[in-house]
């Protein structure tokens, strides 16, 4: 190593050494009489080539030199400069094919490998029980068992609790009214996840009573952004949601909440210690437990089935066929990403690897255009060992700018994913970029760039320079050489198939959840919450309140339909009941498979909504004379339990004594959010009874979001001032639901874009070398009488047969792999014919106009030209 | 008139070591030393002559220093060193022999 600096030294030697070689030889030729110029000259020629032996001197003495390194690399920089097409799309397929991958492989190693960001995170473990919802299964643990299983344990050093819903908004009243995301957790919450508040205390037990003391723990970054950070924070009374809660500490920065939810504060789980399974307004925890020590999750798990043994004896009935579930927190966190990390693995997995073959096809073509150039430096000296040294130099100079554009695009990639993932993605905070994985892409790029890369040099060697020279300019690379990339693009081709059949079923995922089947119509619909919590709101002010609102609404300018409603038509309404009929038997309880979900609404609610009446008709004027006497069900709920007879006139949902007479069918919305099918839904029309803390209203208006919200806001300061209101367009609410799976869409297509673009230009290129080096045969055939168009339409079936069997090969692919999509999609089937057969004719149609230029050029070689040619 | 016979790179050190055996000399030296007892048989290539010098001398068979040569400026003066005695010896008799069996080869089959 260190002869690397002794190298300049000897550099020096070797020149002087040779000097004075010539010196001699010039004095010996001096002394048989030549001139001194005469002898200088004979003396050169004698010598032959200085530099070469210099060179050949300098790399017997060894020196493998940091400047031979520099050289080369000065060397390979021209040389790429010269070719600035090549560098740049190699340069390009090498950093978006690094990038995706890397940034994918971060993302999973995040999901799936980084244990949780908590102090001895393997001992955290979720317990659940699941129950089979309407809407898919749900874990979660009854508050009665919850509370024994916390004091009977012997395996769990403490056992915390988290409202199962996670995550409601609650109201800061004041001078500015604003929301705040809010969860309750349980007093033994932080300490389970050995977290300690920076500033104030922890929950204490008593709190947890639904009549104790109230208080709240603050995150970071709401104290930061709400509180500005005042230190005196501590013991400040807050009016959350009409009521007076005691600010008792702020978290660290560093806190994550073991969900994706963004939450600004934690207030006690209202733990009531008398609940009993037969109470039908019991709650539902979500728990997790720290365990002991030692303890496995197996002998966890072991011991909370003896205690659910115990605690379910009262009433079996709740819990058959309701498995109990113990497993790693982690395991739980990563559980419903692990089909869509996969996709994604799998989707830049064929990125990279359309990007190396390109990039090979790239090199190919390169070096082959090079044999010349090769062929002459080995005649003149050059040894193999030397000429394979400055080639891997320029492969790993384009490696390395291609890598380094990568890692600029995988820091952009994973906070745009941060931002607009829409919680497709767990744990995307703590993800970032990881070097290992960028290390891996990188280093396959090399090794693929090295393989192919040195292929030519392989053939390099053995090139004869007579022959070389004699070919058309265009070096040698016969069949075998052609054989190979023909079957890289094939292989880009397919890929690429795959890709664009991923993205293509995800666009109509996309399209079908926003168009299909609303039920409703979703232009010019506003949704206004007015929550009303706390103590100082009596049954008749809410009323009032209630009907002031609605009079300001149908006030403002615009309102076509204005509706009090407790739901809207992409959301259920107060909760599920059971379904009971008059003529029916009443149903068991917990009968969780035949409910109804519950909305309470007045009587302009379909016109608000703009639902089609099936049957019968909605709520009139008569029906609000007589409160809780009628009710309307949606198709699905007709269907479902009135199949092949009218419902109309059936008396329905009297568990409480009171049936309600079916007067309309009402068509389906997407009463479960836009993936899901719709729910039974009933709709009754006694508001006074909700006992729902806000007041929702549905209006249709042709005024804007925003003039509604400020004409609303001005009103109701008037005369009830402090009062929050937020207004907020429907199609927005739906471009929320819809973030995640739009997201999928946008990565994948970007990905199949990409992948795309790659193939067809490297359709493009072979096909254009192709023709290039066919040059003078096609002349000749020319000149002998072929027809231009027959020349076109040869070189349109040669780029013809490339494709068809990329774009069979990619079609059979992408059949048998497109089924693990299923989770994904919604509307379309994966094996939707439709679907592949365009993306296979769209693909056919690029690539075929992407052949369309060669061939050209191709068609229009003068003869005469192309034989004059050298 | 000349001809030019390819040296084999072996063939040269074993030329190179033979000739230095008579005391340390420079390149040129080297090189005219080995044209001449060939009788002009042997010429050899600087660009190949060179390398081998500074190949011999980091294999340790020669050793070099600078001294004032008759242009009246510094050469490189090579010189055997007791190793590289040790090996000419060795690629003597292993010429020897070859020459030997080749002779052997070539010799017309005997009926």
């Amino acid at each position: 190593m260190w002869r690397m600096f002794r190298k300049r030294v000897d550099d020096a030697d070797i020149e002087e050494e040779l000097s004075a070689h010539l010196a001699i030889e010039v004095k010996q030729l001096m002394d048989l009489g030549m001139e001194r110029e005469e002898a200088v000259r004979e003396a050169q020629r004698r010598f032959g080539n200085q530099a070469l032996t210099m060179e050949a001197a300098r790399e017997a003495r060894g020196f493998a030199g940091a400047a031979r390194l520099w050289q080369d690399v000065a060397y390979a920089v021209r040389m790429l400069r010269r070719a600035p097409a090549f560098t740049v799309a190699a340069g390009l397929s090498l950093a978006l094919g690094i990038a995706a991958a890397s940034a994918v492989l971060s993302i999973a190693d995040t999901v799936f490998l980084r244990p949780l960001p908590y102090k001895d995170a393997r001992q955290l473990a979720w317990v659940g029980v699941r129950f089979k919802m309407m809407n898919g299964p749900m874990e979660f643990v009854p508050s009665p068992d919850y509370i024994a299983w916390r004091r009977d344990n012997r395996v769990f050093q403490s056992l915390a609790a988290m409202q199962a819903n996670m995550g409601g908004t609650i109201y800061l009243n004041g001078p500015e009214p604003a929301e705040a995301r809010v969860v309750r957790v349980s007093a033994s919450f932080l300490d389970t996840l050995d977290v300690a508040p920076t500033l104030g205390r922890n929950f204490q037990p008593e709190e947890e009573s639904p009549n104790g003391p109230k208080a709240a723990i603050l995150t970071d970054s709401f104290w930061r952004d709400h509180f500005h950070a005042q230190l005196d924070v501590m013991g400040k009374v807050v009016s959350l949601d009409g009521q007076g809660v005691t600010i008792v500490g702020v978290l660290p920065p560093s806190f994550v909440f073991p969900a994706d939810a963004k939450i600004d504060l934690l207030i006690p789980l209202a733990v009531n210690p008398a609940a009993s399974h037969h109470d039908r307004t019991m709650s539902t925890f979500a728990v997790i437990g720290r365990m002991k020590p030692g303890v496995t999750i197996a002998q966890a798990r072991a011991n909370v089935r003896q205690l659910l043994d115990a605690t379910s004896a009262d009433l079996p009935d709740l819990f058959r066929n309701r498995p109990l579930v113990v497993k790693p927190l982690q395991e739980h966190r990563a559980g419903e990403a692990r089909t869509l990390v996969l996709i994604l693995i799998a989707a830049a997995a064929c990125l990279l690897a359309i990007a190396c073959a390109n990039v090979a096809n790239l090199l190919l073509a390169r070096w082959a255009a090079r044999g010349r150039e090769l062929a002459v430096r080995a005649a003149i000296g050059a040894s193999r060992g030397r000429m394979a040294r400055q080639l891997f130099t320029e492969i790993a100079l384009l490696v390395t700018l291609g890598g380094a554009a990568a890692m600029a695009l995988v820091t952009v990639a994973l906070h745009g994913f941060a931002h607009f993932a829409g919680g497709e993605l767990p744990r995307l905070n703590e993800t970032s970029a990881d070097y290992r994985v960028f290390g891996l892409a990188l280093l396959v790029c090399l090794a693929t760039a090295l393989v192919f890369g040195g292929l030519p040099l392989a053939r390099a060697g053995r090139v004869d320079l007579l022959e070389a020279l004699q070919q058309s300019g265009r070096g040698g690379s016969a069949g075998g050489g052609q054989l190979l990339r023909r079957a890289l693009i094939a292989a880009e081709v397919a890929l690429s198939v795959v890709l664009l059949s991923g993205a293509a079923l995800l666009m109509e995922t996309l399209w079908h959840m926003r168009n299909d089947h609303l039920g409703f119509l979703p232009e010019h619909l506003l949704t206004v919450e007015v929550p009303v919590r706390g103590p100082r709101a009596d049954k008749a002010a809410r009323e009032a309140l209630a009907a002031d609102v609605t009079g300001y609404l149908r006030r403002i300018p615009g309102a076509q339909a204005v509706s009090r409603t407790e739901c809207t038509p992409i959301s259920g309404g107060s909760g599920l009941r059971t379904f009971s009929r008059s003529d029916r038997p009443m149903p068991t309880a917990f009968n969780l498979n035949s409910d109804v979900a519950l909305c309470r609404a007045d009587d302009e609610y379909a016109k608000a909504a703009g639902t089609r009446v099936l049957q019968g008709r909605f709520f009139n004027q008569d029906d609000l004379a007589h409160p809780d006497t009628t009710a309307v069900i949606n198709e699905a709920a007709a269907h479902l339990y009135f199949p092949g007879e009218n419902p109309l006139g059936v008396k329905i949902l009297g568990q409480q004594g009171n049936w309600r007479k079916v007067v309309g069918v009402i068509a389906d919305s997407k009463n479960q959010g836009l993936k899901q099918a719709p729910l039974p839904e009933a709709f009754l029309n006694n508001l006074e009874a909700s006992d729902l803390p806000d007041f929702r209203f549905l209006v249709r208006t042709l005024a804007d979001e925003g003039t509604v919200a400020q004409e609303l806001r001005t009103a109701i300061r008037r005369e009830h001032p402090g009062q929050f209101v937020k207004v907020q367009s429907l199609n927005e609410e739906m471009g929320e639901m819809s973030a995640g799976p739009r997201f999928n869409m946008i990565l994948i297509s970007g990905f199949a874009g990409i992948a795309l673009l790659m193939a067809i230009i490297g359709v493009y290129g072979v096909l254009a070398f192709s023709v290039a080096q066919r040059r003078r045969e096609i002349g000749i055939r020319m000149a002998l009488g072929a027809a231009p168009r027959g020349v076109l339409a040869q070189v349109m079936r040669e780029s013809a047969a490339l494709v068809a069997i990329g774009a069979a090969a990619g079609l059979a692919t992408s059949l048998a792999l497109s089924r693990y999509l299923v989770s994904l999609l919604y509307g379309v089937k994966p094996g939707d014919a439709r679907t592949h057969a365009a993306v296979v004719i769209g693909l056919v149609l690029a690539a075929s106009a992407a052949s369309l230029g060669p061939a050209r050029r191709a068609s229009n070689i003068d003869p005469a030209v192309a034989l004059r040619e050298e | 008139m000349n001809q030019r016979i390819e040296l084999m790179q072996g063939t040269l050190d074993l030329l190179v070591l033979q000739v230095l055996q008579w005391g340390p000399q420079h390149g040129h030296g080297i090189g005219q030393a080995i044209r001449q007892r060939s009788e002009d048989a042997l010429q050899v290539e600087h660009g190949s002559l060179y390398p081998a010098l500074h190949r011999l001398e980091r294999q340790g068979w020669l050793e070099s220093e600078w001294r004032m040569s008759e242009a009246n400026r510094r050469a490189r003066y090579y010189k055997l060193t007791p190793k590289g005695r040790r090996q000419l010896v060795a690629e003597q008799s292993q010429w020897k022999q070859l020459v030997r069996a080749v002779a052997r080869t070539m010799k017309p089959v005997k009926e």
